[in-house]
This record gives C-alpha cells, structure tokens and sequence, in this order.
C-alpha cells in the first residue's frame, strides 16, 4: 500500500529541483551555470524515449542517448563528453545501452536560456561496479572509423564530411573563399 | 488489493515494463529557426548566445553536429528544440542530414514533445531551407577565434 502511495504522490508532484553535487568529483568548466552531478540512471535512447520509436541497442549509435535518472524519473540529456574537442556523448554511453549506471558531471542549469537537464558527461559506471571509465572515447573511436584521416592536427581539421562543407560553402557557410573569410572576420 | 489502487498497479507494472514507458503523442507544429549545436548555446562556453549562431559561428556548428553534439532548432520565439529526426533521418549524434543544415533556417513541419523542461522536435518534413540568413561575423567575428585558418600559413 505505501508503494502505490508513494507511487502516487511522485506523480502528482510538480517536478522539483534537487541536487545531485553530494559525492561528486566533477571538474569545473567554469561555464556560468554548471552544477556538479553524480546521480544514478537508465542509458536509454532518446528518441525511443521520447516517441516510442525504439530500435535495436539505442539505434546502435545514431542517436542520441539520454539518462533516465533513478531518484526522480527525470530525462538528463547529455549534450557533452569530457573531451574539449567538440565531442558529444553518446559514444562514451553507448557500451551502457539499458544499463543501470552511476554518472559524474556537470548539469547545466540556465533558466534565462531554459536550459535544464543538460548534461556533460565526465565518468560512468555499471551500478554496483567499482571502475570508472572515463568518458573521453570521442576521438579514438573517430580515429578507428577514420583510418584514411591521419595526419597533424585535431580530428575536426581532418575530418572528410566537415572539410567537404567548408570546401563547399567556405568557413562563414556563406560561399566565401578561405582568404575572405579570414579577411572577413580580422 | 482494493479496486482503488488497481489501476495505479497497471500504471506501475507498465513502467517497469517498457522501455520507453513515458513516450507522449506529440503535436503538430510548424516552426521557423536556426539549426544550431546545442551545447554552445546552452553552455555559454564560448560566450552569449548571439555570438554563438550563424555565420559567426558555422565552422564550430558544422564540428559539433559532425562530433555528435545534439542539433537544435533556435525558434524565432527563442524557444530551443532539440532535434530527433529530419525527414526519416534519425541520426542525430551526428548524422549526414543535420550537418548538411548546420547554421541554416528552415521552415519545419513536425511532432513536437515536452519532456523535463525541453522540448523536442521529430521533423518530418523540412518546407524551406531559407539557408544562412544569420550574417553576424562582421559583429562577432570567428566564434572561436581560431576557427578559421590563417591561409597564409
């Protein structure tokens, strides 16, 4: 009787911010609204979440992957991995389709945005596992998916369908060539 | 059990069952925006939201969306979809259809749901890309700076 009574009030009560910093060793950004979060979740696909449209294995690394988290049934959606490189998260999730796992990270919460439930994932773990991964995975498993891309510099300076579009439409999307671009933003 | 909380056991045990569990019928809209790389906007990593759309921004937007990072489309209303699919392509930790959109406005038809405080947008169908209409590097510059190669060397 209490669970359905519990089950009961956690429907009908608005949704209410909590915090997820206690425990948490999340490295700052130092971006304006970031806010330490070690939280526990379900790795699910979010558009399967979203619209009932579920593939096999969360879309098998297509989509975007989201966190179910445990305390309140909330969707965190992870826009970012740890890496600085303009990386997202869904490959370091990936390996954790339909797991039950523990997260550290940073939340960004911005109410003049309406940004909430954004995440950047820093480590994660299978439930009751003592080993953290880090979720810094983005630019080796590009590098595999790549092998023809080597060379100096970082993976978006080599990437084949990113310098397909730039040799397209130029820097600024606009037609302009690399000199008037540069030119255009001095 | 009384006949009370009967349901309320249906409701739990469908929960636990599915795997999206929570999916919602969506609504139809017709919305007009920007397609951007969310965490910029929303991170404040490089610096104010104008600063980081459009021209100004199109280099960073084209490796976000290629590096995975979730596209969003910028409404005229400042409200910020999160993107699902375009036009059957639901590849949206970086897939082909939303890099070939990167900083573009378009005019979407499509499914719009809420969910936690952020909405989302499955485009079925894309009625006019009006292309990069957003000319803002000339206020901006190149966000971030090193964006664009000097050529000289």
């Amino acid at each position: 009787m209490k669970r359905f009574i519990t089950l009961l009030a956690l429907l009908a009560a608005p949704a209410a911010a909590q915090d997820f910093s206690e425990g948490s060793e999340a490295k700052t950004w130092n971006l304006y609204a970031e806010v330490p979060a070690l939280f526990e979740a379900t790795v699910v696909d979010a558009t399967c979440e979203i619209t009932g449209d579920c593939p096999a294995n969360c879309g098998d690394g297509k989509r975007q992957l989201g966190l179910l988290r445990s305390a309140d049934n909330v969707l965190v959606y992870p826009n970012k991995n740890s890496q600085p490189a303009f990386t997202g998260a869904a490959v370091e999730l990936l390996p954790f389709c339909g797991q039950t796992v523990e997260v550290d990270g940073l939340l960004i919460e911005d109410p003049d945005l309406s940004a909430t439930n954004i995440y950047l994932v820093q480590k994660v773990r299978t439930k009751g596992t003592e080993e953290w991964t880090k979720a810094n995975q983005w630019t080796k498993v590009w590098a595999e998916n790549h092998p023809d891309a080597k060379g100096k510099g970082p993976w978006f300076r080599r990437d084949p369908r990113v310098n397909a579009r730039i040799d397209t439409t130029g820097y600024l999307g606009i037609g302009l060539s690399h000199e008037e671009a540069y030119e255009a933003v001095q | 059990m009384t006949y009370f909380f009967r349901p309320l056991a249906v409701l739990a045990a469908a929960l636990a069952a599915s795997p999206a569990a929570f999916a919602a019928e969506g609504t139809r809209v017709q919305v007009r925006g920007e397609i951007i790389d969310t965490w910029c906007y929303y991170s404040g990593v490089m610096g104010g939201p104008e600063s980081v759309v459009g021209t100004a921004h199109h280099t960073c937007a084209l490796w976000c969306s290629a590096g995975g990072i979730p596209v969003g489309l910028l409404a005229e209303d400042g409200t910020v979809y999160m993107v699902l699919k375009i036009e059957g392509d639901d590849g949206n930790a970086g897939g082909d259809t939303q890099l070939s959109l990167a900083s573009h406005e378009i005019t979407a038809d499509g499914i719009h749901y809420e969910r936690d405080g952020l909405n989302y947008l499955v485009v079925e169908e894309v009625v006019t890309d009006h292309g990069i209409t957003n000319v803002n590097h000339e206020d901006f510059g190149a966000i971030p700076g090193f964006a664009i190669p000097d050529p000289s060397k």
